[in-house]
């Protein structure tokens, strides 16, 4: 367990270093020791001039003790997203081989920093992995998964409908928001799902008579692999290992398809835009790039959140008694959460359309 | 018994912790679209605010999906009329979104009602589009009593709108001798700066939630009294 959190917050480490170099790389072509440019200036003729200078925002500021903190992540991104737009523009016109390593990178570190904001399933993740008998490695393999779909639908929405049917930009963003309400609509059956067949375990252990097949009482014991008679003593702090279950694709891939089904919007202005400077094949390999970016946030979180659970589990200094009502409320308590979210991004999902 | 009560409190603990730390970092939303900018206000005869001009200027990847598939004919130029469907569609689902302008007397809670927007176009220079609108007072005020002011953002934070670095406000229309329109900046050591938070934590617990405002730049309008 701590080496994969060691292992987790080093790459994440490694990839806020990567990106430093990188941003610095973007800001100061020439000398790479000088001092970089203290603002970026506005990207080089690629195209021609604009008629007129498009007016610059002032930094975003935030109120509130935080705000510091919040302007700096909001200023942070904007400025990715710059970066992003010069990359891909440089592409055509520079060293491709550098613009492209460069891209990627910048992707990368954008699918990073991207992930923090909501749509990319952490906290249906999260919930999933704690609500269930999984492991640390299974939450990496689920969040990769997810991110993976969800890269797969941006580049196949777009190339569908852009390329092939030639649609406008604002019939992608109608089929973003389509896609959003399903996905929120199957996140919230997945949740209802698992806090069904959580209560069901609950009721057959409590009615062990009426159950068709009753176990003898510690529902998680199902998976264990190992038997003991009722009520000899079993050591309940196992391995992870010990106590996954089979891996139960169905599930796995509800989650997964639940959350992948979403393309991230994120990606699909990166495509467009690719898509407009006619470097499509640029914007695709910038979202799977930014994919794994994600896939790293959400998998560090899904992790955090099975070690606090494994955290829990030690708290009770192997009472059996207390391992029990921690699964059980992990498992009815991740489930909830599942089907609350789901259902408030639902509702949410309904309303007006947005003008932008 | 007391054993089980403190284990009870503990699990209680951690699962909370475990839920809000989900849930806070679930909700907590980040900007897609960025909107730099510009307004004018402006004022009708006898020194009253009549409405708000506005100019969105929009970044690089909104503006390649906004304009995408509008070149009807093809001619790689985006026409004005072209694109006029684009400033239709954008002024009249702004209305769900309360124009992502509100105005107040300093100091009320109310929101001034606004009028639909007139006068509306956008204009694409092949790199960043503007649109143009204005949204013109239900019933014009008089700033000279109380100042007026003026909050441009989303709620939601999809879009972050920022003021512009030059000229973010202007005094049009009919001239009004000594009324000014500045920018406020945010002052984080202010008294509503721990309101704030806690509004804005409780405001990350769901969707649909009010985390924009903490960016809310403040237009204040003062005329000096006659």
């Amino acid at each position: 367990m701590k080496r994969i959190f060691a292992g987790a917050a080093f790459l994440l480490g490694l990839a806020m270093l990567m990106l430093g170099a990188l941003d610095a790389a973007a800001q100061s072509p020439p000398s790479a020791f000088g001092p970089p440019a203290e603002q970026q200036a506005a990207p080089p003729a690629f195209s021609a001039p604009p008629k007129t200078v498009p007016p610059k925002a002032a930094p975003l500021q935030a109120r509130g003790p935080l705000g510091g903190v919040l302007g700096w992540v909001a200023q942070t991104q904007q400025k990715m997203q710059r970066q992003l737009a010069t990359a891909v523009k440089r592409l055509k016109s520079g060293n491709a081989l550098s613009a492209g390593l460069l891209l990627a990178g910048l992707s990368f570190g954008y699918g990073i920093v991207h992930a923090v904001g909501p749509g990319h399933g952490k906290a249906i993740i999260s919930s999933y992995v704690i609500a269930n008998e999984e492991t640390v490695r299974r939450g990496i393999l689920i969040s990769f998964l997810a991110a993976g779909l969800q890269a797969l639908t941006a580049v196949a929405l777009v190339s569908l409908l852009l390329v092939a049917l030639n649609a406008t930009g604002f019939q992608v963003n109608a089929w973003v928001n389509q896609l959003e309400t399903v996905s929120y609509g199957l996140i919230a059956l997945v949740g209802l799902y698992l806090l069904v067949t959580e209560l069901i375990r609950l009721w057959r252990r409590w009615h062990p008579a009426t159950g068709p097949a009753p176990d003898h009482g510690h529902h998680h014991h199902d998976h264990h692999g190992h038997d003991h008679a009722e009520g000899e003593p079993c050591n309940h702090i196992v391995d992870a290992r010990d106590i996954a279950g089979p891996l139960s694709w169905k599930k796995v891939l509800a989650v997964v398809v639940s959350v992948g089904i979403r393309p991230c919007s994120g990606a699909v202005l990166v495509l467009i835009f690719a898509l407009t400077q006619g470097l499509f094949w640029a914007g695709v390999a910038a979202t799977f790039a930014m994919a794994f970016g994600t896939a790293i946030t959400v998998a560090v979180l899904a992790t955090m959140a099975l070690g606090s659970r494994e955290l829990a589990l030690k708290l009770g200094g192997g009472d059996s008694r207390w391992v029990d009502a921690v699964w059980t409320t992990c498992a009815i308590g991740g489930a909830l959460v599942v089907l609350t979210i789901g259902l408030l991004l639902f509702a949410a999902s309904l309303g007006p359309a947005r003008p932008f | 018994m007391l054993y089980w009560t403190r284990r009870g409190c503990q699990l209680v603990g951690a699962l909370m912790g475990a839920v809000v730390l989900g849930l806070s970092s679930g909700a907590e939303a980040h900007p897609h679209v960025w909107a730099t900018v510009r307004s004018e206000i402006v004022f009708g005869p006898d020194r009253k605010i009549t409405g708000i001009r506005h100019a969105w200027t929009f970044d690089e990847f909104y503006t390649a999906m906004a304009v995408q598939g509008l070149d009807a004919d093809g001619d790689g130029v985006y026409s004005k009329e072209e694109l006029e469907p684009l400033a239709k569609v954008n002024v009249d689902s702004l209305k769900e979104f309360a124009y992502f302008t509100f105005v107040r007397v300093d100091g009320d809670e109310k929101f001034l009602p606004l009028k639909p927007p007139v006068d509306y176009w956008v204009e694409y220079d092949d790199t960043v589009l503007t649109l143009h609108f204005t949204l013109p007072l239900e019933t014009p005020i008089d700033p000279s009593d109380k100042a007026v002011t003026i909050d441009v953002y989303d709620p939601s934070f999809f879009v972050a709108f920022g003021f512009a670095e030059k000229a973010p406000v202007k005094v049009a229309g009919s001239p009004a001798v000594g009324c000014t329109a500045n920018v406020d900046t945010p002052d984080p050591e202010s008294a509503e700066a721990a309101k704030a938070l806690s509004e804005a934590f409780f405001s990350q617990l769901g969707p649909g939630s009010d985390y924009g405002s903490q960016f809310a730049q403040t237009v204040m309008v003062k005329c000096t009294p006659q």
